[in-house]
């Protein structure tokens, strides 16, 4: 066990701040803070822009092997660049989902010709992606996928008809991952396949949802006969739902710092709003600050001992399990502290028609955590069967 | 970085724990109950014999040197079992006690806890009651602004029944003109250490207690049958027993990260201790809570073992420091104008 950072870290440390110290001004300043969970639609070209910005200096994708284009960096090198990202105000990531579900999701599964066509454009900032697993029927029950991806035999292509539902940041996308069904007797999570669609294309209709902060991050996605190259089924037909669990497990890696780093800047700001309006007088509030506190300081020190290669007996698999109950958990309850700390002002909306605060957009985005990604529920059920071994509940 | 024990330190913990699980039954804690003392000579004897009562001791003294990291993962091991015995208090706190106290104190009473020959435990007026002064050959007593270090004769133990029967409570009263070892801030730093090193020791095997009280529901709902299916198939069972297992799990890296402050004399090591107490023992209360409720009407009953571990995980989160205590620390850090806040510092 060692809980610091070595020299070559810290000097590591030294240039990713002064990198964003140099390069998070001008037009850039301005987002600083901006684009976290709830507030996704501000700022969205400029954030792309920053995309590429940060491409030029290397800082996309850190942690892709070298031959990918990445750095290759070190979990500590990881976990230092959220660090600094977030501590200078590094607006959200518009690439994320290319950057640590697709991108890994390749290099693990993918050929090299898919590779060497999506990588790049993840890497330099240019190509976004969303996730297209949920449909009207398949949310907690995700194996009832009904999209079916037929093989057109003529062109050798796959034609993709179905729908997909609550896709995040769709209409801000290049490409789309999607889970169909691939032989169409199939039930369940046999014969699916993975497929990687271009959006940009007469079958694929996308029309945003809006949500209950007004504004729109999720979108319900409509294929009809979408055409996809059969050189962009991820693994073989029937493979779909192995590559889909593999992609997850990359939801619950790495990536987990730039959140846990995003939701230390929202704390943060409570806890100065708490000293400004007197609420950190309040013995009750003070107790919850000292817990949202306590519940993320945790929430990162088992990232790290994931990251650094687990805990005792499979804790490592259990980690993974665990972790979205967990921090979704954490993450609604900091949504309602963060109203309360705000007293009376928690009601009134920054402008008129409906422009939240951060904070506002924060608390009710919040009231999602707990649902999207599996919700609470689906997940105490797999960690009391798989986790604990508790006898399985008769499914189908 | 590196989060993680080392293959040795699980070898180690395996090893010992698989003692503590065969010789520390139910059966035996329920003999203690019966017995004067409460505590099991022959079962200190045989700890002794392994080595385990010496393995903070540094190697100059004739013990194995160990550190807080070494040790906790063998604490969780001793709440697994609701160890009646003050192995934790010894090696965790009276141990790093007298290595500060040093001097002759240290030279003549470490080499008899190594050896065995000597029962040593450390307590806090600030606890109120002294766990196990009745079988201690010496006390290391911390009151206000002094230590002492007491022998038998050299103060009155009255005896408070606890609600666990397992644990020997006394309120200490020294005789005229014993002197203390240490005054003033010399003892106010022994007496944090102190206070630090038992929360710590608390924290760690209510990890162990949350564990066995798992276990045990677990064993139980997947065998209790009703509507013709184990309970354990119903989702509002095993939705109780995933909320306790994911407090849990993610308990166990803030106990760990407040051992090695100990071991590192991190400056931060009164807050890391104040996340570890918090969080283990809230894992332990939930574990209560919920193994409770699924064991049913059992669950209740003097018969079944489950309050054993339920009431040693109580009283624990109410020694050493309860959650007020603890809470306190850290809310003082937090609204602090200097705390150092930011997304930075995931160590500090």
């Amino acid at each position: 066990m060692k809980l610091s950072f070595s020299a070559q870290d810290e000097t590591f440390r030294e240039e990713v701040a002064t990198w964003m110290g140099e390069n998070l001004t001008g037009e850039f300043a301005q987002m600083r803070y901006r684009g976290g969970p709830g507030d996704e639609h501000v700022f969205v070209e400029e954030r792309k822009a920053w995309e590429r910005k940060l491409h030029g200096g290397g800082w996309t994708c850190i942690g892709w092997p070298e031959a990918y284009g990445g750095r290759g960096a070190t979990i500590e090198q990881q976990v230092i660049f959220n660090e600094e990202y977030a501590r200078a105000g590094g607006p959200g990531r518009m690439g994320h989902i290319g950057e640590t579900l697709t991108g890994p999701t390749l290099i693990a599964y993918g050929t090299d010709e898919q590779r060497e066509r999506y990588l790049p454009g993840i890497l330099r900032g240019e190509d976004f992606w969303c996730q297209g697993y949920s449909e009207p029927s398949a949310g907690s029950d995700l194996a009832n996928v009904k999209t079916r991806a037929i093989k057109d035999k003529d062109s050798g292509q796959w034609k993709i008809s179905g729908q997909k539902v609550w896709t995040s940041l769709a209409h801000e996308s290049e490409y789309c991952f999607v889970i169909a069904r691939t032989d169409s007797e199939s039930v369940g999570n046999k014969g699916l396949g993975f497929f990687l669609v271009t959006l940009d294309q007469p079958g694929v209709d996308i029309r945003p949802i809006q949500q209950m902060t007004g504004t729109s991050e999720f979108n319900e996605v409509f294929f009809d006969e979408a055409v996809c190259a059969d050189s962009d089924l991820v693994g073989a037909p029937g493979d779909g739902w192995k590559v889909a669990m593999g992609l997850l497990g990359f939801e619950r890696g790495v990536s987990t710092l730039g959140q846990q780093m995003l939701f230390q800047n929202e704390l943060d700001e409570i806890v100065r709003l708490a000293k400004v309006n007197g609420a950190s007088q309040d013995p009750a509030l003070r107790q919850r600050i000292a817990d949202a506190h306590i519940g993320l300081r945790i929430m990162r020190y088992n990232s790290m001992r994931m990251l650094s290669g687990g805990g005792d007996d499979g804790s490592l698999q259990k980690e993974a399990m665990i972790y979205k109950l967990y921090w979704s958990s954490w993450h609604r309850n900091l949504g309602k502290l963060a109203m309360d700390v705000m007293g009376p002002e928690s009601e009134v909306l920054d402008a008129a028609p409906y422009e939240l605060s951060r904070l506002q957009a924060m608390y009710l985005f919040t009231r999602a955590d707990t649902i999207y990604g599996g919700t609470n529920q689906i997940q105490r059920n797999i960690i009391a069967e798989r986790a604990l071994g508790m006898p399985r509940e008769p499914r189908g | 970085m590196d989060f993680t024990f080392s293959e040795d330190q699980y070898l180690f913990r395996d090893s010992v724990g698989e003692f503590l699980r065969n010789e520390v039954t139910p059966e035996r804690i329920r003999a203690g109950w019966e017995s004067p003392t409460g505590r099991d000579d022959a079962l200190w004897q045989a700890l002794t014999e392994l080595g385990v009562t010496g393995l903070t001791v540094p190697e100059s003294h004739g013990g194995l040197g160990m550190s807080a990291v070494d040790f906790v993962l063998l604490a969780q091991e001793c709440g697994y079992v609701a160890l009646p015995e003050p192995l934790v208090n010894t090696a965790l706190v009276a141990v790093p006690v007298l290595q500060a106290v040093g001097g002759e104190l240290a030279a003549t009473w470490l080499p008899k806890v190594a050896d065995g020959s000597a029962r040593v435990v450390c307590g806090l007026a600030n606890n109120q009651l002294a766990e196990d002064a009745h079988v201690a050959d010496l006390l290391l007593w911390c009151e206000g602004d002094a230590l002492f270090a007491l022998h038998p004769g050299q103060f009155t133990a009255r005896a408070n029944a606890s609600v666990d029967p397992s644990r020997r409570l006394y309120a200490i009263a020294i005789e005229p003109g014993v002197e203390p070892v240490l005054t003033g801030a010399a003892a106010n730093a022994v007496g944090g250490l102190a206070m630090r090193r038992g929360a710590l020791g608390a924290a760690a095997q209510c990890l162990g207690l949350a564990q066995r009280m798992i276990d045990m529901s677990v064993a139980y709902t997947s065998d209790r049958q009703q509507f013709g299916k184990p309970i354990g198939s119903f989702q509002a069972v095993k939705h109780h027993m995933a909320n306790v297992a994911v407090r849990l799990e993610y308990a166990k890296p803030a106990v760990a990260r407040a051992a090695y402050s100990l071991f590192t004399d991190d400056p931060g090591a009164q807050r890391h201790v104040a996340h570890a107490k918090l969080a283990a023992c809230d894992a332990a209360n939930l574990a209560a809570k919920h193994s409770i409720q699924v064991h049913g009407a059992m669950g209740y009953t003097w018969e079944v073992d489950l309050h054993i571990f339920m009431k040693k995980a109580w009283a624990l989160a109410g020694t050493w420091g309860d959650s007020g205590f603890h809470k306190a620390c850290v809310m003082d850090y937090l609204m602090y104008d200097d705390a150092r806040l930011g997304a930075t510092g995931t160590f500090s």
